[in-house]
């Protein structure tokens, strides 16, 4: 998956440059104001710093994307910085042995001596063949020619290595060494020889290198293929392999339109001549060190953990094969049930990486293993449990025998506020009769939980279902239900409640005249342009003026309520829900109960579409907590049985029995109890009598495994026989009490 | 695991609690602990304080581990 990673992929300027510098390390270090270890590594790169620095003819800027941005980074003088405030000037030493291997260069030229300078600072034999009396080659043809001479000097100040003037080699059969790099300059002699193109300067003669002027014009690039060629005998002399050694693919596959600009305005030096270290480390901050890093930038799990691609997927891959000696060592297990499965970091990959479906196949291998974290998963899974039991409602409306529609509004809408179901199915039944209805969940909570077995059940369950009521289209409200469906039942064909309004002309109440708000589209729209546009256009049609997000239409992030990372990773959603939030200080319309009821609970002003179109003021109304959700699919179960087929529905609410506090409610929903679980445990405590009695308070207390979470009560029984709950909690370790 | 201090007697042997040996297991880890429990039945008691703190924090260890 992640072979076409960008992540590494060279920036532009070293794309371009003939050494392939690493302009991203170079920068950084001076950033920091670590002159000399830029001067370093500036020197390791080039060969002559000195006369590089000099010479350079900057092919840097052109590609550079500050160019349009204040000014392209003036790497030139950033690289004179290094040298002018490096701390020593001077090479390293290195003490090796000498090797026997003798090579020949032929041309004292800049080119020559760059290979010279490579090979026998590893200490190789190295002698050089001039034909005239001194070294140098066309630098001495430049004004200024004494820097050049010293920088030589300098860089070769360690170094020793044959140099034989007034040498013409005419033969090369004559000279008899190992290897020999051909780099007599502009028209010198070839000896018949050409660059054979399997690359690294190579001739078709073994052991006999060509490069420099010779082959193309150019200061820089002599120096480069010297410094080059020294590596590409090394690979021959030790493997005895021509051409292919050190070279790498030209270019980079990094693209313009991800580099993230902020304009700067270019440093100049305030002398005309060359920066002082203030100017060189403001200049080198200008820099963009482009890369490709829209993943980490764009995607919340990325970002969150700073984890590019090739990294998580290491770390999934040896989560489910664990290379632990007790093969349990899980480590990405947090990581990988952390992903919204937003679908943003394929959205903004230029290499089309989906890391959300790997992570969503890890899920798959994970609980297949049994490795997943029963936890992460228990409580939405049982929630999906009771829509398709209790709550769900498949029906065919009063004398069809097949239907043209179905309304699928999805779990948690109703969850909600019953009144949206029992409003969208009334107001679809007045413009279609033949529309059905389908309460039910459309299984993402299976599928993020990488339980297959389940979520194949209640995908074939919608499917006999969808069959028996003649084929009906889907009508959905919730784009995560509709992006369900078109991934596992793509034969069903969908649309969506907000066209159906949009068509009907239904007019909003005009109390949202001149209100400015956002639409905050949920991530399951990001592929639903018309859905997107149609919301904009109910949303203006009541009055409102809108202001865009930032992060909207292809680019929605998810509210957090996707893959239910909450509750594997609170502290991962909390800070995603602020950062959802705070993207201005309007109110917010969206069109999905999950994104509408977390930014509600956050603090944030939102309305769902449904809000505005029904006029229903919701303002003063608490959050239904999590046992109330449940209540509230009942009670739309009840309310469409009751109005379309005259069918009485009994809710069984026993915990309704149980006396609970506000505050001991409030953090019921926030521990994300069941009151209907508790009411179990008292149930189960007082029926087998397995309690125990706090003899300070007079509380009953006890506990039961439901699922696989165990649940503990504290309780007093009043005069009338109800309990009184006191205490509620649970724990996810069992006890092995056999 | 820390001691509970309210006395806690077991309703269905009417014995008080007494700190017994307990097996915990949780993702494929086992372990041990002592823990208020009645004599008679084994019945046990864990109090909200050490859920929401030992409990859970080893709970996250072994999510993480």
């Amino acid at each position: 998956m992640v072979e076409n990673c960008m992540q590494n992929e060279r920036a532009f300027c070293t794309s371009e440059c003939p050494f392939h510098l690493d302009i991203r390390d170079l920068i950084t270090k001076i950033q920091q104001g670590r002159f000399n270890i830029a001067y370093k590594t500036y020197q390791n790169t080039v060969g002559f710093p000195g006369i590089v620095s000099a010479l350079c003819h900057e092919p840097c800027i052109p590609v550079c994307p500050m160019k349009d941005a204040g000014g392209a980074i003036s790497l030139k003088m950033l690289e004179k910085a290094a040298i002018q405030f490096a701390r020593s000037r001077e090479p390293d030493q290195y003490n090796m042995p000498p090797k026997a291997a003798r090579i020949a260069i032929i041309g004292a030229g800049i080119s020559g001596l760059a290979c010279a300078l490579r090979l026998s600072t590893k200490k190789y034999d190295v002698t050089v063949f001039e034909k005239s009396s001194r070294i140098g080659g066309h630098l001495l043809d430049l004004p200024d020619n004494e820097i050049f001479l010293a920088d030589i000097e300098l860089q070769f100040k360690h170094e020793k290595f044959s140099l034989i003037l007034d040498s013409e080699i005419t033969d090369l059969n004559l000279i008899g060494f190992d290897a020999i790099y051909i780099a007599t300059g502009k028209d010198g002699n070839d000896f018949g020889l050409a660059q054979n193109m399997t690359g690294s300067w190579a001739t078709a003669q073994p052991g006999i290198f060509i490069g420099g002027s010779i082959l193309r014009a150019g200061t820089m690039t002599a120096i480069a293929d010297g410094l080059q060629v020294s590596t590409a005998i090394e690979v021959y002399l030790k493997i005895g392999k021509m051409g292919n050694g050190d070279e790498q693919p030209e270019g980079t596959r990094l693209k313009p339109e991800t580099i993230r600009k902020t304009t700067s305005t270019a440093i100049h030096a305030a002398d005309g001549v060359s920066y002082t270290k203030e100017e060189a480390i403001a200049e080198a901050k200008r820099c963009l060190k482009c890369c490709c890093d829209n993943c980490v930038h764009f995607s919340p799990l990325m970002n969150y953990f700073s984890k590019f691609p090739r990294r998580i997927t290491e770390e999934v891959e040896i989560s489910i094969h664990p290379s632990s000696l007790d093969g349990h060592a899980t480590l990405a297990t947090r990581l990988l049930s952390t992903c919204n499965h937003c679908g943003l970091c394929k959205e903004v990959c230029p290499a089309d990486i989906d890391v959300g479906e790997f992570i969503l196949q890890s899920h798959r291998a994970m609980h297949e293993a049994g490795k997943m974290p029963w936890a992460f998963h228990e409580f939405y899974l049982r929630d999906m449990e009771f829509s398709n039991s209790e709550a769900a409602l498949a029906m065919l409306p009063e004398g069809f025998s097949k239907a043209r529609y179905m309304f699928f509004p999805g779990c948690q809408l109703g969850a909600s506020y019953p009144d949206y179901v029992t409003k969208s199915y009334e107001f679809l039944k007045s413009i279609n009769s033949d529309t059905a209805i389908m309460l039910q969940c459309c299984g993402a909570p299976a599928d993020w939980a990488g339980d297959e077995t389940i979520h194949s059940e209640v995908i074939e369950g919608i499917r006999h279902k969808w069959l028996d009521m003649g084929k009906p289209t889907a009508i959905f409200a919730c784009p995560m239900c509709s992006q369900m469906f078109q991934k596992y039942l793509p034969e069903i064909e969908r649309k969506f409640l907000y066209g159906f309004l949009e068509e009907s002309a239904m007019n909003a109440a005009s109390q949202f005249v001149q209100q400015t708000a956002s639409v905050f589209d949920p991530c399951a729209s990001r592929h639903e342009p018309d859905l997107q546009q149609t919301i904009r256009n109910l949303v203006l049609s009541a009055g409102f003026n809108l202001e865009p997000l930032p992060m909207e239409k292809n680019m929605a992030e998810c509210c957090t309520f996707g893959g239910q990372v909450a509750i594997a990773h609170p502290p991962f959603a909390e800070f995603n829900v602020e950062k959802r939030i705070r993207q201005n200080n309007y109110p917010y319309i969206t069109y999905c109960a999950n994104c509408r009821d977390i930014f509600v609970k956050a603090g944030k002003p939102v309305w769902h579409i449904l809000d505005i179109l029904y006029g229903l003021n919701r303002e003063n109304k608490a959050l239904p907590d999590v046992s109330q959700r449940r209540e509230n699919r009942l009670l739309a179960k009840k309310t469409l049985l009751h109005q379309y087929w005259n069918k009485e529905f009994t809710m069984n609410l026993p915990e309704k029995l149980l006396i609970i506090s506000p505050e001991l409610r409030e953090k019921l929903n926030k521990d994300m109890i069941l009151e209907s679980d508790l009411y179990q445990v008292t149930e189960y405590c007082e029926q087998s009598g397995n309690k125990l009695l706090e003899q300070d308070s007079g509380l009953f207390t006890g506990h039961l495994q439901i699922g696989n979470m165990t649940y503990w009560v504290a309780y007093r029984i009043l005069d009338d026989g109800r309990r009184e709950l006191v205490r509620g909690y649970c724990h996810r370790m069992k006890i092995e009490e056999k | 695991m820390a001691e509970e201090t309210t006395k806690l007697i077991c309703c269905k042997c009417n014995k008080e609690l007494e700190m017994i040996k307990t097996d915990f297991s949780y993702l494929g880890h086992t372990f041990f602990t002592e823990l208020p429990r009645c004599p008679g039945c084994g019945n046990v008691y864990i109090s909200e304080e050490l859920v929401k703190s030992r409990i859970s924090e080893v709970e996250m260890q072994l999510e993480d581990k």
